[in-house]
């Protein structure tokens, strides 16, 4: 029967061997592991013994999709495995899907009701389902005459909420009319989303024009994103840091008239440093970008904040380092939940990265 | 009928229309994308919006992507997504058929 859907199973080697002989035959070549372990599960379509399509999910991403159109109607064998991907995510209950493409490929996705986000000159972004970037949008509270008052945005991970996070806010607060202050959605810290979305919101409480908000898929997330989390090459960061600048640019910053975005200079991570670059490369002129070098002064013996170094006084138990590094607010939170962070990092959680 | 969670009904193949319903607070909007958007996307509009209102859903957010699908096809996937996704799949609303 044509367009048979079947499981593949990559645990197998042949199976595996296969699947990128066949992906690389359509010049998706990249299998790292990285990438690769990330996949919950792939299918695809059989012609007598060749795989002539397939495709794959990584959590809420539609990843190594490719078809060979030989002796069928166009399209029909990529809108059954776009098809079969995106009813089994429904029925695991995950009603809003991304796929990362290449550019020439946004239009096959559009044409089964994805919308595009952003695109750069190799790759394109695009999602579908609910709720999509417009309810976000939607979502995230205003101010009276909002299109007349100037506007900022700092999007963060706050992995904790330091003192030199708190000093970017301010300086934004108080060169802006209003600041919003996205926090990073995807849970892969040692501070879970939940608790370092209310931290950034304690520490920044006395500051009446700040508004935190998550930041959602849309900014630094697993699906914009990866390399953040994941050790990768400059290559994939530069390619997808583009791609998140341009989100911001066309899709986020006009929706709330926001027109300067604050970032702190990072003389430490190698993976920041090359978002920040890329963050001034794309967003202006539409958003200026300010790059707010980190105060040393606030330290006594003048050290650069990170929260890179937080985590390993938390790792030591530390905790009488912390108050030169973190507001009151973040402090008294690692206090009380000292063994809880721990515990998580003797349970395998990486504290080196972002 | 109202709409609990977001559900869907349908495939992308051709002849096939994808029905998605989700929450809405007030009225039923229709994002439709077609092929034949300009010749039967009021006709469309017309199935689902007819279809949802025997059902007796006044609020809800649609999202359609058809493959040119019959009128009684684009009834059936809105029925199914609709019963989906208010959670009434153990009591088939044979009256709207």
């Amino acid at each position: 029967m044509d367009n048979q859907i079947v499981d593949l199973y990559l645990s197998n080697p042949k199976v595996k061997r296969d699947w990128e002989d066949f992906l690389t035959s359509l010049k998706i070549t990249n299998f790292s592991a990285n990438e690769v372990d990330q996949i919950d599960y792939t299918i695809g379509i059989y012609s007598g013994d060749d795989l002539v399509a397939t495709g794959s999910v990584a959590g809420n991403v539609l990843k190594y999709i490719g078809v060979c159109n030989k002796g069928v109607t166009t399209g029909s064998r990529f809108n059954a495995i776009v098809s079969e991907l995106v009813n089994r995510q429904f029925a695991n209950h995950i009603y809003h899907l991304f796929v990362f493409t290449k550019l020439n490929y946004s239009d096959s996705f559009q044409h089964i009701g994805f919308s595009e986000l952003a695109h750069s000159d190799e790759a394109a972004f695009l999602e579908t389902g609910s709720p999509d970037v417009n309810d976000f949008l939607t979502d995230i509270p205003r101010v009276d005459d909002q299109s007349d008052k100037q506007v900022a945005g700092i999007v963060m991970n706050a992995n904790p909420f330091t003192r030199g996070h708190r000093y970017l806010v301010e300086q934004a607060a108080s060169q802006n009319d209003l600041v919003y202050v996205f926090v990073v959605n995807t849970d892969a810290s040692l501070f879970t989303t939940e608790e370092r979305f209310q931290l950034v919101k304690d520490g920044t409480v006395d500051l009446d024009n700040v508004i935190v908000v998550n930041g959602g898929d849309y900014m630094v997330s697993y699906a914009t994103f990866p390399a953040y989390f994941l050790a990768s090459p400059d290559q994939a960061v530069t390619y997808q840091t583009t791609l998140d600048a341009r989100i911001f640019r066309n899709v986020i910053a006009p929706a709330l008239n926001i027109t300067t975005r604050y970032v702190g200079s990072e003389p430490l991570s190698r993976t920041t440093s090359i978002y920040n670059d890329v963050l001034t490369r794309e967003l202006p002129p539409a958003v200026e970008v300010k790059v707010i070098d980190r105060d040393q002064t606030l330290t006594s013996d003048h050290q650069v904040i990170t929260a890179t170094q937080v985590r390993q006084f938390i790792k030591k138990g530390e905790t009488s380092s912390l108050t030169a590094f973190v507001p009151e607010t973040t402090a008294q939170f690692i206090q009380n939940h000292l063994t809880t962070l721990q515990k998580r990092i003797q349970e395998g959680m990486n504290i080196d990265g972002n | 009928m109202e709409i609990k969670e977001t559900a869907v009904a349908g495939t992308l193949e051709s002849s096939d229309i994808q029905i998605m319903i989700s929450k809405a607070t007030d009225g039923i909007q229709i994002d439709l994308q077609s092929d034949v958007e300009k010749q039967f996307g009021d006709q469309i509009r017309q199935v689902i919006t007819k279809t949802l209102n025997d059902l007796d859903i006044t609020a809800a957010k649609v999202k359609a992507v058809d493959k040119g699908a019959l009128d009684c096809v684009i009834k059936a996937r809105t029925i199914a997504a609709a019963q989906r996704a208010s959670q009434t799949t153990d009591q088939p609303a044979w009256e709207v058929l």
